[in-house]
């Protein structure tokens, strides 16, 4: 008799001691939780100076298991430098696996903890070079 | 044959290999920099490190060091290793490391070999290199600072292309690859230094951050420009072609190439290419479908019968030629169809016809190497066919062939060492070949062979005319000249005549080959190895043309003739398919007269031509790279090409377009696919019987010529000649081949627009500048071109290139073998 009776009071001394303990849920998105600083969220490109700071070697594309980025290099006029005319990713292809950002070899391409990728429609998820890279 | 062990395993090689040779044939690899199979052998990189047991105590280097008997190689241990390592340290120590940014990448033996030894890190250090990039020209771009110091640019460009537009220049560690006084790089840019170059210092600027190599489908594939038949690879990615890649294993050539099949690529994925059928609405093409177009062309076809003709390019496949001719004959109902203005393939298909009695040359182009003696009829033998000019090139230098020129003006041949040239007065050709002929036989050098062949004493009776003397004063050469030439060839046991044809050369027609095959019979230098003639077609399928009969018929007319039958209103209907009459035939008005005047104009391209423009029904057609089909080069090599991309636009191949046409002309089913026409071509026309398409292969098969020689008189006319004139004389540019090169970026990037060329008295005598307008005038008329000075020319002689639709040469040249013009000073 004593057997069944002390599981049952085992639980409810646990349930008891959350009572008076912090609550493990997250009042999203009132609350905001703490990102890793190692989090993969969204990518961002990089500036130097009027531009990302991607050379358009296509490393990312090469290594992308998932195919979501496309590049598109261009030749600066003046300085003759390699540049990306256009970098996109597709984000409803990408698995956030953070290769692109392991493949670069300019420190280009990083991964922000930016989670909250919602949105209204298909084209809002293809990121362009535009939306990608940092703001000033 | 000598005898070594390489790592334990037993090698027996020629006696002029070296050990790298004897590795490679092996299947052993040893890494190396600065060594290519056709380049004579260098030692400059020092990657090729091997122990020889015999040689302890030091590396030897294995691409310079010749194997001998009982040698024993090891090409890898840890000393080996460390030096090699070593290698890449200094050469990463003033290389800049951008890969990033290098379109080499990929296929670039330095970050292969570094990526191979894990050269990670650098314990040496020291500032990199600060050379100026070479952005100035066009289509090469040389950054010294990434050059390893290779020496194969110099050296491909010094042994096989003879230009030598490189050298090494300063000493020490300022040492780099420099140009003539490090000026900017003013040469025939056939690209081969990019192609051998294993790093990023020479790159391709039209393909400059196009794509990535490893990103690049290769395709394998026939330049279709000239006629020589050079294997490509091409750099496919999204349905486009970016470039052409190098392959050292393809073709007799090496995977050599010339300016135009290494840059001219763009025109397959021209944005000016045509992507619907068009049919004319009153004066405008309008954009159609195609069950429209071909059910018009297939109506008006049938309706015309015999009174439909037909100009067919030979940039066509074999397939799509055969199943034209067929249509055309067999479903339209005419005879009337020709090809190359009717006179660029009358060597071929007339001459070496009644004199051999096959449409093809008794030679091929290995016979090139293996000859004594080579005469070339005209220098532009290396405008025409750049790749078979390399070739010369190998053989003069390397065989010690013996190069005779007889031309109307010198040329990059010329200036190989022991070249002769023969200059002659414009035209005359033709008497020259004779005049040759008949001191073969007053001076008894006839072969035993000759008398014994038909026409002999025809020959002989029509030769004894064409004495010494007069040749000599035809020609304007001396009479001693003329023996000697004669004498040297008839002395050469393996003598081999070359002749391009193309239609810029309107001399080069029937009568030249015959006289040359002539020559060639009386002297027995024909149907033996080394010897005999080479006809050069112009087109990367006239030779598959002549052998498919792309001829009129018995009762058809030929091209002068249905241009003829245009304006006299004989011909209703005019189907051209790839031909551009306009620009590339002679006599530019009289052609534009003829197909504005003629009913219906049907015309078949992969641009809006000039000819074109003037069509009242226009059929958007495929590139080489867009299909699949055989092309036969000049000594008769029948090669594969491969589909590389999709069709652009709603464009067709022209054998889906024949075949359509075919169905619906004939009631017959369609074909179900080209392989099943090459079958039926292998089964019906004499030279590709026993051909199967898998017999084919990568390399393609030479087909031989079965010789029925026959002497055949010829009548030379005495050239004209008018006092005070100009002789212009037409032909093909560097850069150039037909028009299509009009529409590649590469070649118009160098030369963009048509030329007049004068030699330096003329230059002198009208006191010109480079770039001076000069009007030139005819008969037929006057056209204002852009001088171009040179020393190839004899004073009152000049050339310009046909290949141009701006100031066309065609409107003033009238399709003789010299036109007389006037020239003056344009205000």
């Amino acid at each position: 008799m004593l057997n069944v009776a002390s599981p049952l009071i085992n639980g409810l001394k646990i349930t008891l001691q959350h009572l008076f303990k912090k609550p493990v849920t997250l009042q999203y998105p009132t609350e905001r939780p703490e990102i890793g600083p190692r989090f993969r969220g969204l990518h961002a490109l990089n500036r130097y100076h009027d531009r990302s700071k991607c050379v358009a070697c296509y490393l990312c594309p090469t290594v992308c298991p998932a195919k979501c980025i496309t590049v598109e290099a261009a030749e600066d006029p003046i300085t003759h430098d390699k540049y990306a005319s256009r970098y996109d990713i597709d984000l409803l292809r990408c698995i956030f696996c953070g290769y692109c950002v392991e493949a670069c070899p300019v420190d280009a391409v990083k991964m922000t903890g930016n989670f909250e990728l919602a949105n209204y429609s298909r084209d809002d998820f293809n990121y362009t070079q535009e939306k990608l890279t940092d703001k000033q | 044959m000598v005898n070594l062990t390489i790592d334990d395993k037993q090698v027996t090689v020629a006696k002029d290999a070296t050990i790298y040779d004897a590795a490679k044939s092996a299947g052993i690899k040893i890494p190396i920099l600065c060594h290519d199979k056709k380049l004579h052998p260098f030692g400059g990189c020092r990657m090729c490190l091997v122990e020889v047991e015999q040689m302890k105590g030091r590396l030897i280097p294995s691409c310079t060091t010749p194997a001998t008997e009982g040698m024993i190689v090891r090409t890898s241990n840890e000393e080996i290793v460390k030096a090699r390592k070593l290698v890449l340290e200094l050469l990463l120590l003033k290389h800049p490391v951008d890969c990033p940014v290098c379109d080499a990448a990929g296929d670039c033996d330095l970050q292969n070999l570094t990526y191979e030894y894990g050269v990670s890190k650098n314990p040496l250090s020291d500032e990199k290199f600060r050379w100026e990039i070479d952005y100035i020209n066009p289509l090469i771009e040389r950054d010294m600072n990434r050059c390893v110091h290779c020496g194969k640019c110099a050296r491909i460009c010094d042994e096989i292309v003879s230009f030598g537009a490189y050298t090494f220049i300063n000493r020490g560690i300022d040492a780099k690859m420099g140009t003539a006084f490090d000026g900017p790089l003013e040469c025939e840019f056939c690209g081969s230094c990019v192609s051998v170059c294993p790093v990023g210092a020479l790159l391709s600027r039209p393909f400059k951050f196009k794509a990535r190599w490893w990103a690049m489908q290769k395709v394998k594939s026939v330049c279709s420009y000239c006629g020589t038949g050079c294997q490509l690879t091409l750099g496919v990615k999204d349905n486009k072609v970016l470039t052409t890649i190098y392959d050292e294993n393809q073709g007799f050539h090496n995977g050599q190439l010339c300016t135009r099949g290494r840059w001219g690529y763009q025109f397959v994925n021209s944005e000016k290419r045509l992507t619907t059928p068009l049919i004319r609405k009153g004066s405008a093409l309008v954009e159609a479908t195609w069950d429209e177009a071909l059910a018009l062309v297939s109506t008006k076809l049938g309706e015309a019968k015999s009174a439909a003709a037909a100009l067919v390019t030979p940039r066509l496949t074999n397939e799509e030629l055969f199943l034209f001719k067929k249509l055309f004959t067999e479903g339209v109902g005419s005879e009337n169809l020709d090809h190359s203005a009717g006179y660029a393939h009358a060597a071929l298909t007339d001459a070496a016809l009644k004199g051999l009695g096959e449409a093809a040359s008794p030679s091929v182009i290995a016979d090139i190497q293996k000859c004594d003696l080579l005469l070339v009829v005209k220098s532009d033998a290396y405008e025409t066919h750049p790749v078979i000019g390399f070739e010369i090139n190998l053989g003069v230098k390397r065989q010690g062939v013996n190069l005779r020129i007889v031309s109307d003006k010198s040329g990059k041949l010329s200036r190989l060492p022991g070249a002769q040239t023969l200059l002659h007065t414009p035209g005359s050709e033709l008497v020259l070949f004779n005049t040759l002929a008949n001191i073969i036989v007053t001076e008894k050098l006839v072969d035993a062979s000759a008398p014994l062949l038909d026409g002999y004493a025809a020959l002989v009776t029509a030769l004894s005319s064409c004495t010494v003397e007069k040749g000599a004063a035809v020609t304007g050469l001396t009479p001693e000249a003329l023996v000697a030439l004669a004498k040297e060839y008839a002395a050469s046991e393996k003598a081999l005549i070359l002749m391009p044809l193309g239609l810029g050369y309107p001399g080069h027609g029937s009568a030249l080959a015959q006289s040359l095959l002539n020559l060639a019979m009386l002297t027995g230098r024909i149907g033996k190895e080394g010897s005999g003639v080479l006809f050069m077609g112009e087109k990367n399928n006239s030779q598959g043309a002549a052998d498919l009969g792309i001829v009129p018929g018995k009762n058809g007319k030929d091209a002068a003739g249905i241009i003829d039958g245009c304006i006299a209103g004989t011909i209703k209907a005019l189907y051209l398919v790839g031909e551009n009459p306009v620009v590339s035939y002679p006599d530019r008005k009289k052609v534009e007269a003829a197909l504005s005047k003629v009913d219906f104009l049907v015309v078949q391209d992969l641009f809006l031509t000039e000819s074109a423009a003037k069509a009242h029904v226009v059929l958007p057609a495929c590139s080489f790279a867009e299909k699949d089909g055989t092309f036969t080069s000049l000594g008769r090599n029948v090669q594969k090409i491969t589909k590389a991309i999709k069709p652009v636009g709603s464009s067709k191949s022209d054998y889906e377009i024949f075949n359509k046409i075919h169905a619906a002309v004939t009631g017959k089913p369609l074909y179900a696919s080209c392989q099943a026409l090459f079958t039926e071509i292998s089964e019906s026309v004499s030279g590709y019987a026993g051909l199967t398409w898998a017999k084919l292969g990568s390399n393609g098969v030479v087909r031989p010529v079965t010789l029925s020689p026959k002497l055949v008189p010829v009548v030379a006319p005495a050239p004209t000649a008018e006092a005070g004139k100009f002789a212009l004389l037409t032909g093909s540019a560097l850069n150039h081949c037909g028009t299509l090169s009009q529409y590649g970026e590469g070649p118009m990037m160098v030369c963009p627009e048509g030329y007049v060329e004068f030699g330096r008295a003329d230059v002198k005598r009208l006191s010109l500048v480079e770039g001076d307008k000069v009007t030139v005038s005819s008969t037929a008329g006057s056209v204002t071109l852009k001088a171009k000075l040179g020393n190839r020319l004899s004073e009152g002689v000049v050339f310009a290139p046909y290949h141009f639709n701006d100031n066309s040469i065609n409107s003033i040249a009238t399709g003789a073998p010299v036109t007389w013009v006037s020239v003056a000073k344009a205000k």
